[in-house]
């Protein structure tokens, strides 16, 4: 993804560890955000309470995702046959690049040069917004927490909510310098009001209105758009053109599939029955034009991937970084990555291994983000693997493969492994604590080491056991 | 090879064993039964951060004018169709109320489904201050499944689910009602006509 | 019915008084088991740092020794939860053996049954945080997880319900992970102390004097934490307080 100018660059190689210590640098700060989180899968779980069937739900979801992707083929070509028929215009983009050519050629051609755009990961993705603006196109995320991202030229850490790392001081700030409003003024409700009035304007003069998409209805050709905030209907409703641009996993077969994933994705992502408006756009307004830009952009080649293809079920619902306790005490940047988190953590790595090494092991495999997944994802399991490959591309450090490798061969030698054991415990005993914490350094820094026992397991069984087992029938 | 060919190539190269479409409706069948359906789709509404006012059909000028004392301009597509095909989107960006009727309610989510043809326009509903959608009691259904079931969502080639006013809660969490679209919304539920 | 008991390298070489414990609870109730001696570890630390392959010779090495048991009774949740996913895939016997391989608190609460284990007359006064390991939890269903709706179980409190004297404390979280998480505890050593040190806040908040885990290794994270901050919190393995030791950690 190339930086774009003003906002942050992204490494080469993203250490999610050392930015990981970056953020625990500011240990009130960590538990702000981690509390802000905590909060939202509390509400999540509250939502769930209410629906006795959930786990059916998930079940049926998980099913209906890997069916339409074993026949991904057919159900886009039944999506394109609809919805041209229905008035769209649908593009096929293979990659980022192509895409953002896309958009550009339907902006340029149309001499746009004002874009409102609502809620979309995926052109965050392509690093769209750079690309317009460098070609001239005034681009304004409507969302109000990409608005205000946009406005501090930062990515969002989160992908609902991508304001979540922020403080309403800090936004008031950017709102002082920016909307004018009185400094010092951080209360949300005035703090939304301004930008109401600020992006009120931005709607009506938009000439095109660019919008993500949730889920699109292969049966009929329709896309659907979820939102609180009415920001991607503004869009919709008053520019003279729509383009639509889906990532092609978020295709669904037809209506009846629809209402299964509406009923998990708002109550998984913020706790919610519904978002506000669920909107369902079938044909263009009476001189309006629509543009539906289906982009694949290494989803092919995640599909093709046996261990990983169940990835691409992701409905985008975010309850996973809620959950993570990893993700929570880490923040959203530190992952380097459009998506972060652990669904992030599992398609990037796609992308680009050496660049994302770090990602699969930002996790403790509890298996929380498994349990919580609307569509059934086994991310632990995921991540376990991209371990692996990881490893055996040689994207781990030569120290940490050399120590696992020697570690290895001692464990699988009960013998080795004892008298090793005993060299060790004797050196616990009598080495300095200063010693034995330096060796130990990356576990010793925060906690003591346990002390050894004057005797193994084993070596007490043996004087104790053993004898009376001998002359026991088994 | 245009990227057309190019990705459904790809897809048919990569993609997984065929995995069987599940039933949705005969799963969706042996879920527990949701009563009071009325009931919750009234609490539903308030828990939104939108009012519900109950009463008759037959009353429905009175309530509409008690539900929202229009400061500015009222639009409504219930009582009389005030806007001609031709007049612009824009044109609706001073409505202080826009009056609307329901398809159909849904009790689990509390939402309206408003199809084009029950809003003539795409833009007031969302452009107005405040939103006031009249729900008919006989038409509220107890979840998403069943209304998936009863509508064409894309007869009018437009249609959106309403749950409530738009609101935002990205700054630090704390939900602010009214975020782009309108800054309240009104349910007026009226007794079925038959 | 030939039973075995495996000893994790924790427990082996740190632990052995949870070993000492469990064997203890086994004789008492009954159970005769056998400690071989073949293996020492299941494989699963190098797995999970990603030397998947260098964890086999481990496991294959488990495999092997435990082959001729009908049950192997293993004394922590990872260890179990490691042999069940991945020993099928390595030998002929894998699948026997990861489908007789089963963690130590499962098997008292489905094998022996709560009420043969209520008559070991455990005696223990405490107010206890229980700590169920994230893959005993989530990966062996030795409780429901709180992510889940499913009707609400938990096999560890089940048994630690006989003992007498011993409350209940409840963390606001309910099961979140202690941070330990094998090399993750020293290749991402900033979250790995948070995560412990919220846990263990969590606990001392809730009232509790006393951990009881189902695995030594977030034990091992949690006292050495707690054991640096100056703040000693007992910790213990069900095992241990089922069989009425008294020493702490």
């Amino acid at each position: 993804m190339t930086p774009s100018r003003g906002l942050p660059v992204i490494e080469p190689v993203v250490d999610h560890a050392a930015a990981a210590a970056r953020f625990n640098a500011n240990p009130d700060r960590v538990t702000w955000h981690d509390a802000a989180l905590w909060f939202v899968r509390e509400k999540r779980d509250q939502a769930v309470t209410e629906v006795a069937e959930w786990e059916e739900l998930r079940g049926l979801a998980s099913s209906i995702k890997e069916h339409t992707l074993s026949r991904l083929d057919e159900y886009l070509l039944m999506f394109e046959s609809a919805a041209t028929t229905n008035g769209a215009v649908v593009h096929w983009a293979r990659d980022a690049e192509e895409h953002n050519r896309i958009v550009y050629g339907i902006l340029e051609s149309h001499g746009v040069s004002r874009l409102v755009k609502s809620k979309s990961m995926l052109t965050e993705e392509c690093g769209l917004n750079p690309y317009l603006e460098a070609r001239g196109i005034a681009v304004v995320d409507t969302d109000l927490g990409e608005r205000i991202v946009q406005m501090r030229r930062e990515h969002p850490s989160h992908i609902v909510m991508p304001a979540i790392h922020l403080k309403k001081e800090e936004i008031a700030e950017t709102f002082a310098a920016q909307l004018g409003t009185e400094p010092g003024v951080s209360d949300p409700i005035t703090l939304v009001a301004a930008a109401r009035g600020h992006l009120r304007e931005r709607f009506l003069d938009a000439q095109a209105a660019l919008t993500g998409v949730n889920f699109a209805i292969a049966e009929t050709g329709g896309v659907v758009v979820c939102t609180n905030e009415g920001n991607a209907d503004l869009g919709v409703a008053l520019a003279p053109i729509h383009i639509a641009s889906m990532g092609i996993e978020k295709m669904i077969p037809g209506t009846a599939e629809l209402a299964v994933f509406l009923r998990l994705l708002a109550r998984s992502g913020t706790g919610q029955r519904i978002t506000v408006y669920t909107t369902h756009v079938h044909r263009p307004r009476a001189g309006q034009e629509l543009h539906i830009v289906l982009v694949d952009n290494g989803r092919t080649t995640q599909l093709g991937r046996d261990g990983f293809w169940r990835s691409l079920k992701c409905i985008r619902c975010g309850a996973c970084m809620n959950t993570c306790p990893v993700y929570r005490r880490s923040g959203g940047h530190s992952y380097g990555s459009t998506v972060p988190g652990p669904i992030g953590s599992v398609l990037t790595p796609g992308i680009d291994l050496e660049k994302y090494a770090s990602l699969p092991f930002a996790s403790t495999l509890c298996g929380s983000c498994t349990a919580v997944c609307p569509v059934k994802i086994d991310l632990d399991a995921q991540l376990y693997r991209w371990r692996q490959i990881a490893v055996d591309a040689g994207y781990v450090s030569g120290k940490k493969r050399g120590a696992a490798v020697v570690a290895a061969k001692i464990l699988a030698r009960p013998r080795l492994f004892a008298l090793i054991g005993r060299a060790t415990r004797v050196a616990l005993r009598i080495l300095p604590r200063s010693l034995v914490a330096a060796v130990a350094a990356p576990w010793s820094r925060d906690r003591d080491v346990p002390s050894p026992a004057s005797q193994t397991f084993r070596a007490w069984y043996k004087a104790n056991r053993a004898s009376r087992r001998a002359g026991k029938r088994q | 090879m245009n990227a057309r060919e190019s990705i459904i190539g790809a897809i048919r190269d990569a993609k997984p064993a065929t995995v069987a479409r599940p039933d949705v409706r005969t799963a969706v069948g042996r879920f527990p039964q949701r009563t009071n359906v009325i009931e919750t789709f009234a609490e539903s509404v308030a828990l939104s951060g939108a009012r519900v006012i109950e009463g008759k059909r037959s009353q429905l000028a009175e309530l509409l004018a008690a539900a929202y004392p229009a400061r500015g301009r009222r639009v409504s597509v219930v009582e009389a169709v005030e806007v001609d095909d031709g007049v612009s989107p824009h044109s609706f960006a001073d409505t202080d109320v826009f009056i609307c009727e329901a398809t159909l309610g849904v009790a689990e989510n509390r939402a309206a489904w408003l199809p084009l043809s029950r809003l003539r326009h795409r833009s007031a509903v969302f452009l107005a201050t405040n939103v006031i959608i009249v729900v008919d009691r006989a038409r509220i259904v107890a979840d998403l499944h069943e209304a998936y079931a009863t509508l064409d969502v894309a007869i009018d080639g437009f249609g959106v689910f309403v749950a409530g006013p738009s609101k935002t809660a990205d700054i630090e969490q704390s939900l602010v009602i009214g975020a782009h679209g309108p800054t309240s919304l009104t349910i007026v539920l009226v007794d079925g006509a038959a | 019915m030939s039973i075995a008991l495996f000893v994790s390298c924790f427990v082996d070489q740190l632990y052995p008084r949870v070993a000492i414990a469990a064997l203890d609870v086994l004789d008492r109730l009954g159970v005769r088991v056998d400690v071989p001696g073949g293996a020492a570890c299941c494989g699963q630390p190098p797995a999970n740092a990603g030397f998947e392959r260098a964890g086999d010779a481990a496991l294959r090495q488990f495999v092997r020794t435990f082959t001729r048991y009908d049950t192997t009774i293993v004394l922590s949740g990872s260890c179990a939860m490691h042999v069940r996913s991945h020993a099928a895939a390595l030998e002929a016997d894998g699948s026997r053996v990861a489908a007789s391989t089963i963690e130590f608190c499962s098997f008292l609460h489905d094998v022996v049954g709560v009420e043969r284990v209520a008559t070991l007359n455990a005696k223990r006064s405490a107010r206890a945080a229980v700590h169920i390991g994230c893959h005993a939890l989530r990966g062996l269903a030795l409780a429901s997880p709180s992510e889940l709706r499913v009707p609400h179980f938990d096999k560890v409190r089940t048994l630690l319900e006989t003992v007498q004297g011993l409350t209940f404390a409840e963390p606001e979280r309910q099961d979140e992970c202690c941070g330990f998480g094998g090399s993750f505890s020293v290749t991402e050593p900033d979250v790995s102390a948070r995560m412990g040190r919220d846990r263990l806040r969590d606990y001392r908040q809730s009232g509790a004097n006393l951990v009881v885990s189902t695995d030594v290794s977030c034990v091992m994270h949690l006292a050495g934490l707690a054991s640096r901050d100056g703040q000693r919190l007992p910790m213990l393995h069900v095992a241990e307080v089922l069989s009425g030791s008294t020493a702490a950690a």
